[in-house]
């Protein structure tokens, strides 16, 4: 029993320590988000998140071949910083183009929970907003909201470049609106 | 343009003096399309004959017909011929008739492995059962339907 | 919905899994999340650097449209016909129309046979031209991303003049076409011929020239002729190994019978004569253009057809830009057909990927298959 008081009493002091410098940090954090989300900070940090928007390597279905003409010569989209580059982890954003079939609703949602915060998703396509020419198919998800979170719609079948284009701006406007700290 | 239909009779009379009983059914249905019905027990005895005496040198694609009211299931094999230009348009339409409730039909993946995926996908959109096939499996499906197979008239849509 | 669960490993290797793959063999999968693959998965066996066998797993873009033409009327089908290839849909919706055609016994007028071949052969300039452009993004050739792209734009304005829409033309109907030619397209479309003929030898001089091109791609994916024959490969694939089959010459339907064009075809079936195939392809098909937009005669461009499916069976099949496309479509009567069998050019090839990258080099891999211009979604329909 004492050896127990003893040891209780060594792990106490120990888990007060923890504890308190757990507070202290989490204190602190709370302070630099409070100072990050304000004014100039806020500003600079969402002008970089805007300009630089990374799109995931991959492509749903048909709204793809708009998709490669939107990154093509006419509609440049790495004029808005817009470039599939890299890996899955260094991309901010997932635009499910076109249909998505029940199988590769899996692999969007295992993409999604891969990417690093904040990650935004748009969804390119009627089949991606309602399940649009094949609503009523025995294979496919009727809609890309109806598993990951959407932050722009994109109607059209398939969405022209410019619609593709406007959509990256309304995603740029919503971006440089928003808290740092907001995505979770 | 060829208008007459004699290549495609030269075929088909080829095809029943070899095999009188085993070909049920014959006839030419327009301009370069001839077909026959075949017993589903001397499927590929035909086959081999047509890939190995006529020519018929790859297969076109693998059919599945779901005539439920007549309660059978009927396999087309299209096929036809590259080795000459003047025959190449000739599409030879091989079909067979099997029952509706034990859809069960011989591959002939060891006549024309082309058609390989073909009979996969009958396998998965309608539940007949290709023997001799090494990985009868879904192709398509795998996680995208866990339902009856749905290209069986009785699967109907919701707006159906 | 809730969140879906993870998929099963691969359990699809383990039944892949040949007498060559000994104890030592990697499995790989090439994804759908990968920047050298497209809609689909590649399971590779590697043993060290080697590939001992491919399957593809297709099915990630498969829609039902074989089921969905069955409930839709045929003028409300055509949109769905066009999407699996997308960025070459009028030949999928000629075939389509084709086959509606002989069941009913109608023959469209023979001006707009030829609008028809004008927007196939179009079209086919556009899917070989994205074809080129992913193509050199994923050998790293950033500017032949960009240049294939920006030329296939100067059609797909042209298209949009005829048809209304820039890929999804939806513009072959039962009976004919749906709108004849504006004033004024002849010229500008002779123009932006020309100026694309001169592009193409651009394309030689850093591309198909290039001599770090032609090392990574001569010799590589060797399909060999008598196995593409009988693996049923088509298009480009087949007559990149020897075989001059082209379905404009076999089976002349529309109005290539009175047009003059060559067939290119290559003996050595490496990924090299499948890409330079494809560009004297639209060669030929901006010499079809041309010899359409001078011969086409005046007429009416549409006969009353009615929408219906009469009772009978038809097999109708059309050259497009990845080779054979047919249907096999079974009618009852009433206005929509009761089967219909869309078998594409790249369901086809999709049996060829296995034999073409086996013994190939894991580095190799992607120009190897991205040769063959297998779309996923044609091949998923």
């Amino acid at each position: 029993m004492s050896a127990q008081k003893t040891a209780q009493d060594q792990d106490d002091v120990l888990a007060m320590l923890a504890d308190s410098i757990n507070v202290w940090v989490g204190k602190l954090s709370e302070i630099v988000q409070r100072i990050v989300d304000v004014g100039p900070i806020r500003s600079v940090v969402n002008w970089g998140r805007i300009y630089s928007l990374w799109p995931v390597n991959i492509t749903t279905a048909c709204c793809s071949a708009e998709f490669g003409a939107a990154s093509g010569a006419r509609h440049d989209l790495e004029r808005f910083g817009v470039l599939p580059l890299g890996s899955l982890r260094q991309s901010d954003l997932l635009v499910a183009e076109g249909t998505i079939t029940k199988k590769m609703a899996k692999r969007l949602r295992m993409i999604y929970d891969q990417m690093a915060i904040p990650r935004y998703v748009i969804a390119m396509g009627d089949c991606a907003i309602s399940g649009g020419l094949f609503h009523d198919s025995y294979s496919i998800v009727n809609g890309a909201h109806e598993f990951i979170p959407v932050d722009v719609y994109v109607p059209g079948c398939p969405p022209r470049p410019e619609a593709l284009e406007q959509a990256i701006i309304m995603l740029q406007e919503k971006i440089r609106h928003s808290k740092v700290y907001e995505r979770g | 343009m060829i208008l007459s239909q004699e290549r495609e009779q030269a075929l088909i009379k080829k095809l029943k003096d070899r095999f009188p009983s085993e070909i049920t059914e014959a006839r030419v249905v327009r301009r370069s399309r001839p077909e026959i019905l075949v017993k589903p027990e001397n499927l590929v005895e035909v086959a081999t004959f047509l890939r190995d005496e006529l020519g018929m040198d790859h297969a076109n694609g693998v059919s599945g017909v779901d005539y439920n009211r007549e309660a059978r299931f009927e396999i087309i094999y299209h096929c036809s011929s590259l080795q000459n230009k003047e025959t190449r348009d000739i599409v030879m339409a091989i079909k067979e008739s099997i029952p509706r409730n034990t859809p069960k039909a011989r591959s002939l993946i060891s006549v024309w492995p082309g058609v390989d995926n073909f009979e996969r996908e009958t396998f998965e959109m309608f539940g007949i059962t290709f023997d001799g096939h090494p990985r009868m499996e879904k192709l398509f499906l795998t996680d995208n339907w866990d339902g009856p197979p749905p290209l069986r008239k009785e699967v109907r849509f919701p707006t159906d | 919905m809730t969140v879906p669960e993870k998929p099963a490993p691969l359990a699809a290797v383990e039944s892949s899994r040949t007498a060559d793959s000994g104890p030592q063999t990697l499995t790989v999968s090439v994804g759908p999340q990968h920047s050298g693959s497209g809609h689909m998965r590649l399971i590779i066996e590697l043993d060290g650097d080697i590939i001992v066998n491919a399957a593809p797993d297709p099915g990630y873009v498969h829609r039902g449209i074989e089921k969905i033409c069955e409930v839709r009327n045929i003028i409300k089908s055509i949109p769905v016909i066009e999407r699996p290839a997308i960025i070459d849909s009028s030949n999928l919706n000629h075939a389509y129309i084709r086959a509606i055609e002989e069941l009913q016994g109608v023959e469209a007028p023979v001006r707009s046979q030829y609008l028809r071949c004008l927007l196939n052969e179009m079209n086919r300039i556009m899917s070989h031209l994205y074809w080129l452009s992913i193509f050199g993004v994923f050998l790293g050739h950033t500017t032949m991303f960009m240049w294939p792209l920006g030329d296939r734009e100067l059609f797909i304005d042209l298209a949009e003049k005829l048809t209304g829409a820039r890929i999804t033309h939806s513009y072959i109907v039962p009976g004919g076409v749906r709108r004849d030619l504006p004033q004024g397209f002849a010229d500008e479309a002779i123009k932006r011929i020309a100026y694309f003929e001169k592009r193409l030898v651009e394309y030689d001089k850093i591309f198909f020239n290039n001599p770090i091109f032609t090392s990574r791609a001569k010799g590589v994916g060797v399909l060999p002729r008598s196995e593409a024959i009988a693996i049923g490969a088509t298009g480009p694939t087949l007559r990149g190994s020897g075989v001059d089959a082209d379905l404009r010459k076999d089976e002349p339907y529309a109005a290539y019978s009175k047009l003059d064009f060559g067939i290119p075809t290559r003996k050595e079936g490496d990924s090299f004569s499948r890409a330079i195939i494809r560009e004297e392809e639209m060669l030929e098909s901006c010499k079809l253009i041309k010899q359409i937009l001078k011969d086409i005669p005046a007429g009416p461009i549409r006969r009353k057809a009615p929408i219906v499916v009469p009772r009978g069976e038809a097999y109708s099949r059309v050259e497009s830009a990845r080779g054979e496309c047919s249907f096999y479509m079974v009618g009852e009567g009433g206005d929509k057909p009761y089967r219909v069998r869309f078998i594409t050019a790249s369901f086809r090839n999709m049996s060829a990927i296995p034999v073409l990258l086996k013994g190939g080099h894991m580095a190799d891999m992607t120009t190897a298959w991205w040769s063959v211009d297998y779309w996923p979604v044609e091949a998923g329909r």
